[in-house]
């Protein structure tokens, strides 16, 4: 009877009605589904009777690469549908594709991402054709409005149109040459039974051609084998409850088909009123917010939609002729981002609020859940293990000393409990920066009713709480986002949960976050803790790993870009963006050979910002110091006399002290020059500079304080001791009212004619 | 989203024109073969009044290859979908965005196919009056025979309505709130009163096919605002700088290629410097690098329509001083005063992306650019 093959777009109703109709008519000996291979054994437990939508979670883990992905199905997924009509008419049900965990799905997060932008260029000159903005637009366009009669063969002309002469790439001709040989035995074994193949529409063609048999050349119809696990490597795949947001491309799902409650609504009633319920739920969701919407305005949304919908010849209103209606008026002011459903990918800042409830609207909040009887993810097996072997699954206060390797363990896997948030475990003191001597830390476990469906949720991420942690992780990390403080705070937490190494691509996520931070000074404070963890850390164990190397690199970079743009003449030194050139010496010092920094380059942003005029004076001198310090060429003296000016030359030095101190103490005359000039002061200039050039003078320590005073009273020849001259043993506010009364006395005296002036 | 807009990319006709002498023709004079076909061919519905049926409208403007029709505007369909259902109901179209996103391109060739006719234009600016919208009078008719249907002198709104076409407004929120509110009841009422005439002259009723497109600068909302009045009665649509690297290069180098023809010079311009052009325009604009460091954007207008005028500039340097394509090197001259102008913020801010992002591109041209960072003067 040979087999009958139905492409599909994953998670299209259109498609999943046509698998229905075909199941249902042909009542096929087989059903054969893309999906994964390794739950063949289990699909039993997939039909227990969850609430959609629901994920197979597939986690893997070995030497050179981690990988999670997700197989999501819910109520209109051509493959649920396939399955649970199959299931109906007493087919045998077989999953066919390789496993998740297989290098040829290496990369993808979604088995049922779309394989259309693979195919870019068709695809770009397709909706051009039909006058459509992206495929989303097309596909409704071609496939879901329109009457069902012909579908099945207009999915074949457009799949086959799509995919073209075009090669797969060797992970997709992997699949198919695999997929062909259960189609090849499924055909034999049913004799002259139907067999029907559900697959993406992309494989259809080539499926059909590889699985044809024919007499000349035999080919082996043996049942394929299941890929196991390769010994070296954990991993498997387990039930996890969904939710349409996750699998909606706008919130990040990895470009599947958008807007998952329309569809579902479209699924269950049909397009006609699921554009009325989706009018409705957006109409009503902006009202909630307390947006004005018309009645005027909803007709002439209505009129809107249904004109569009007739350029567009379509027989009901399409999800973009409805939102296109919305939009066109109910926004009257111009639009900072484009409209997110003429593009694709996660929805942009600056989207404006009303088409933000839109797509939440058709985004919907449903989530899954999974039948009691199913069993549950290896994390929960795996974490209470964790906490029997450690003695730490009873209530309680724990005390762990962590240059203890056991209390070190110990100490990780309630850090890891706390970053996946499973509640009931608390600390109440330990390291908070990694820069602070604090060995010891203080837990609290108690009890939760919580804790089992959290560490289910948990699962999500990975098997064992060492994999979860680490992919929340990561996921913080990728987050952070040009947030200085997160992104410390989740690199620190790396630390403490002993998951230093991290993937590429949580290393590309770091350096972007480091790439967009738009403030010097935050910058320079992860930077220099991070540089400090790269550095010494050898109690968490963070010294020269590979990651707190990225952050330092990016750190330095950021520091360099945003202290050039940092312009406004005169204003006070501010600590903290000094400190953030401090940091970036530093990183430039103590790290330049192992990281590759560009030193050349720095001097010359270095150079550029201490010669700028419009550059705030604390900046320049610390620009001029840090060229120093790395030992450029400067002209040290020449450089503090261009900069003595009363009102800005303390925060000048302070910047320049920050840096270069010990340049200064060690470097030919520049104390004298600095005792010259601060002589050379009047006293209404000096007071004016005072407390700015005391901050300055504050970046050395006592002891070259001391050393300074000492030179100050050499130059001027008189003995005595220069730690006396530090220790006025008069409060300064006395000696500052002495200092008033005596110059209002001179002024007197001058008024008066008694004293020449 | 073509850079050859009417008043920013410099008037890039698309055939050379008609007539030889006109600088640029109308596009229903550039186009009339185009529309001729279309007319003929064009068996959908038409809305009252209309010269096309929406379907061809939307064919006008945005291509069709097999009916060897040019695509005119670069962009999302749907935005052209939107406008044209705008325009057949009784809301105007308000087209707004950044400077140099072709809006006003847009809005004649929405005109064009719509009423065949992309002429009644009103220019806003601060000197705009409700003379210049609705009428005047001649005033030596007026004198000699009072006010008549004869002595009134119909400015673009009143032609429009009087006869059914579209009224193109630009730059509507450069006029005095006062002036743009005029608009008020014609776009509601869709009626104008006369009240120097009587009788059945008092009174224009709008024909079927009238209606109006304003295009406004959002850079310019702080000079005039728009009543929430005049905005309820106006469906708004955002243009947007382009989206795609690839198809902005392309535009970029076809005008700017055209530009340089028509200038007498006889060399293309080098494909790796317009690519390094396109890049460094996209990066400013959006403020964020290709391998995603935030940096400030400049205040300038870094448009599309920008980048084939500095790349007509590049090219021009080239040629005429050195008998070659313009180079990277060409490229700094030529930024400062087309992309800075007089702003010293911009002048740095542009100075700090060449001393400290350029040097981060791979690719010769960069370096060059990197190299030739001192000749940005200033």
């Amino acid at each position: 009877m040979g087999a009958t093959f139905i492409g599909v777009r994953h998670h299209s109703p259109a498609c999943a009605r046509l698998v229905a109709e075909t199941i249902s008519a042909l009542r096929p000996a087989y059903v054969l589904v893309e999906g994964p291979v390794d739950m063949n054994g289990r699909l039993d437990e997939l039909l227990l009777g969850h609430e959609l939508p629901v994920a197979v979670f597939t986690s893997y883990r070995d030497a050179e690469r981690q990988h999670a992905s997700w197989a999501p199905f819910c109520a209109y997924s051509p493959e649920w549908v396939a399955l649970t009509t199959g299931r109906e008419v007493g087919a045998q049900l077989r999953f066919i594709d390789l496993p998740a965990w297989h290098p040829a799905f290496a990369g993808r997060r979604n088995r049922y991402a779309d394989a259309e932008q693979r195919y870019a260029e068709v695809m770009e000159s397709l909706c051009r054709t039909f006058a459509a903005d992206n495929v989303d637009a097309l596909w409704d366009h071609l496939f879901e409005v329109p009457p069902a009669d012909g579908l099945a063969e207009r999915l074949a002309v457009y799949f086959d149109l799509v995919r073209g002469e075009s090669t797969a790439g060797p992970e997709d001709a992997a699949r198919e040459a695999y997929m062909a040989r259960w189609v090849r035995a499924a055909v034999a074994d049913a004799g002259d039974r139907p067999v029907v193949v559900v697959t993406g529409g992309f494989h259809r063609p080539a499926l059909i051609q590889l699985s044809a048999t024919s007499d000349s050349a035999p080919v082996d119809l043996g049942w394929p084998q299941t890929p196991g696990l390769p010994a070296t490597a954990a991993g498997g795949s387990y039930l996890v409850p969904y939710s349409f947001r996750r699998l909606d491309a706008f919130d990040g799902y990895q470009s599947g088909m958008p807007s998952p409650d329309y569809y579902q609504r479209l699924w269950d009633t049909g397009p006609e009123s699921a554009a009325d319920q989706l009018m409705a739920a957006v109409v009503g969701r902006l009202r909630e917010r307390r947006q004005t919407v018309s009645t005027a305005d909803l007709i002439a949304a209505r009129v809107s939609a249904e004109g569009l919908a007739r350029v567009r010849g379509h027989r009901h209103l399409a999800r973009v002729d409805v939102l296109d209606g919305l939009a066109a008026t109910l926004v009257n002011e111009a639009l900072d981002v484009p409209l997110p459903w003429s593009t694709r990918g996660t929805l942009r800042t600056g989207t404006h609020p009303a088409i933000v409830e839109m797509v939440a609207a058709l985004s919907g909040d449903r989530v899954g859940r999974l039948h009691p009887s199913t069993p549950l993810p290896p994390l929960v097996h795996n974490a209470e293990a964790d906490l029997e072997r450690h003695g730490l699954d009873r209530p309680g206060d724990v005390r762990l000393k962590l240059t203890d390797p056991t209390d070190l363990k110990r100490s990780r896997i309630l850090h890891r409990l706390r970053v996946l948030r499973i509640p009931g475990f608390t600390r109440h003191a330990g390291p908070t920066t990694g820069i602070d001597p604090v060995l010891d830390e203080e837990w609290s476990i108690c009890a939760d009713d919580n804790r089992l469906p959290a560490l289910i949720e948990g699962g999500g991420y990975g098997r064992t709480l060492e994999e979860a942690a680490a992919s929340v992780l990561a996921d913080r990390i990728a987050a952070a986002r040009g947030d200085m403080e997160k992104l410390a705070a989740a690199l620190f937490d790396a630390a403490l949960c002993g998951s230093d190494q991290v993937s590429d691509r949580v290393l590309h996520g770091v350096t972007g976050a480091v790439a967009a931070a738009p403030e010097v000074a935050p910058v320079g404070r992860v930077l220099a803790v991070v540089l400090a963890l790269w550095r010494h850390d050898h109690l968490l164990g963070t010294a020269r790993t590979e990651t707190l190397g990225v952050v330092v690199k990016a750190g330095v970079e950021r520091v360099l870009w945003l202290a050039e743009g940092v312009y406004g003449g005169a204003a006070p030194a501010q600590p903290a963006r000094i400190d953030a050139l401090v940091a970036a010496r530093d990183a430039l010092v103590h790290a330049r050979s192992a990281l590759g920094l560009d030193r050349e380059a720095a001097l010359a942003v270095a150079a550029r910002i201490a010669s700028n005029a419009d550059v705030p004076p604390d900046l320049r001198g610390a620009a001029f110091g840090f060229a120093w310090s790395l030992g450029a060429q400067v002209e040290p003296v020449r450089a503090v006399r261009g900069a003595f000016a009363p009102g800005s030359v303390g925060d000048w030095l302070a910047g320049m002290f920050a840096l270069a101190r010990e340049e200064v103490l060690a470097a030919d005359g520049v104390l004298n020059l600095l005792d010259e000039l601060l002589s050379g002061m009047g006293e209404q200039e000096f007071l004016v500079a005072l407390p700015a050039l005391r901050q300055a003078f504050a970046y050395f320590p006592p002891r070259e304080r001391e050393t300074i005073a000492r030179h100050a009273l050499a130059r001027r020849g008189v003995a005595g001791s220069g730690r006396a001259l530090l220790r006025l043993p008069i409060a300064p506010d006395v000696v500052a009212a002495g200092r008033a009364l005596d110059e209002r006395v001179d002024a007197l005296l001058a008024r008066e004619g008694l004293m020449g002036t | 989203m073509s850079a050859g807009s009417g008043r920013t990319a410099g008037a890039v006709g698309a055939d050379g024109g008609a007539t030889p002498r006109v600088q640029r023709p109308p596009a229903e004079v550039r186009y009339a073969d185009e529309l001729a076909r279309l007319r003929a061919e064009d068996t959908a519905e038409r809305p009252p009044g209309w010269a096309l049926s929406l379907q061809a409208a939307r064919r006008f403007i945005l291509g069709d290859e097999r009916a060897g029709i040019r695509r005119k505007f670069v962009g999302d369909p749907s935005l052209i979908d939107r406008a044209l259902v705008t325009l057949a109901t009784s809301r105007g179209l308000m087209l707004v965005g950044e400077p140099g996103t072709a809006k006003s391109l847009l809005s004649e060739l929405l005109a064009a196919a719509v009423s065949g006719d992309s002429t009644l234009t009103i220019q806003g600016g601060a000197a705009t009056t409700e003379d210049q919208i609705k009428y005047s009078w001649n005033y030596a008719l007026l004198v000699a025979e009072g006010p008549s249907r004869r002595s009134l002198v119909p400015a673009p709104l009143l032609r429009g309505m009087a006869e059914g076409r579209v009224v193109r407004f630009e730059e509507i929120t450069r006029c005095p709130l006062e002036v743009q509110d005029c608009l008020l009841s014609p776009l509601s009422d869709r009626v104008l009163a006369l009240p120097e005439l009587t009788g059945d002259d008092a009174m224009v009723f709008a024909q079927e096919g009238f209606n109006i497109i304003a295009t406004a600068n959002t850079r310019d909302r702080g000079v005039n605002d728009m009543s929430s009045a005049l905005k309820r009665r106006f469906n708004f649509e955002t243009v947007f700088p382009i989206a795609d690297f690839d198809t902005e290069l392309t535009l970029v180098v076809a005008e700017a290629g055209e530009l340089l023809r028509r200038s007498g010079v006889t060399v293309e311009p080098r494909r790796d410097v317009l690519e390094v052009l396109v890049t460094a325009f996209r990066e400013l604009r959006i403020g964020q690098t290709s391998r995603g460091d935030a940096m400030e954007r400049l205040s300038a207008v870094m448009s599309t329509a920008e980048a084939v005028s500095v790349a007509h500039a590049v090219g021009l340097r080239g040629w005429f001083l050195r008998g070659e394509p313009g180079t990277a090197a060409d490229l700094v001259s030529c930024l400062a005063g087309t992309a800075a102008k007089d702003n010293p913020d911009d002048l740095a801010r542009l100075r700090r992306y060449l001393e400290q992002q350029a040097s981060r591109h791979a690719g010769g041209q960069w370096k060059e650019l990197h190299t030739a960072r001192h000749l940005l003067p200033g």
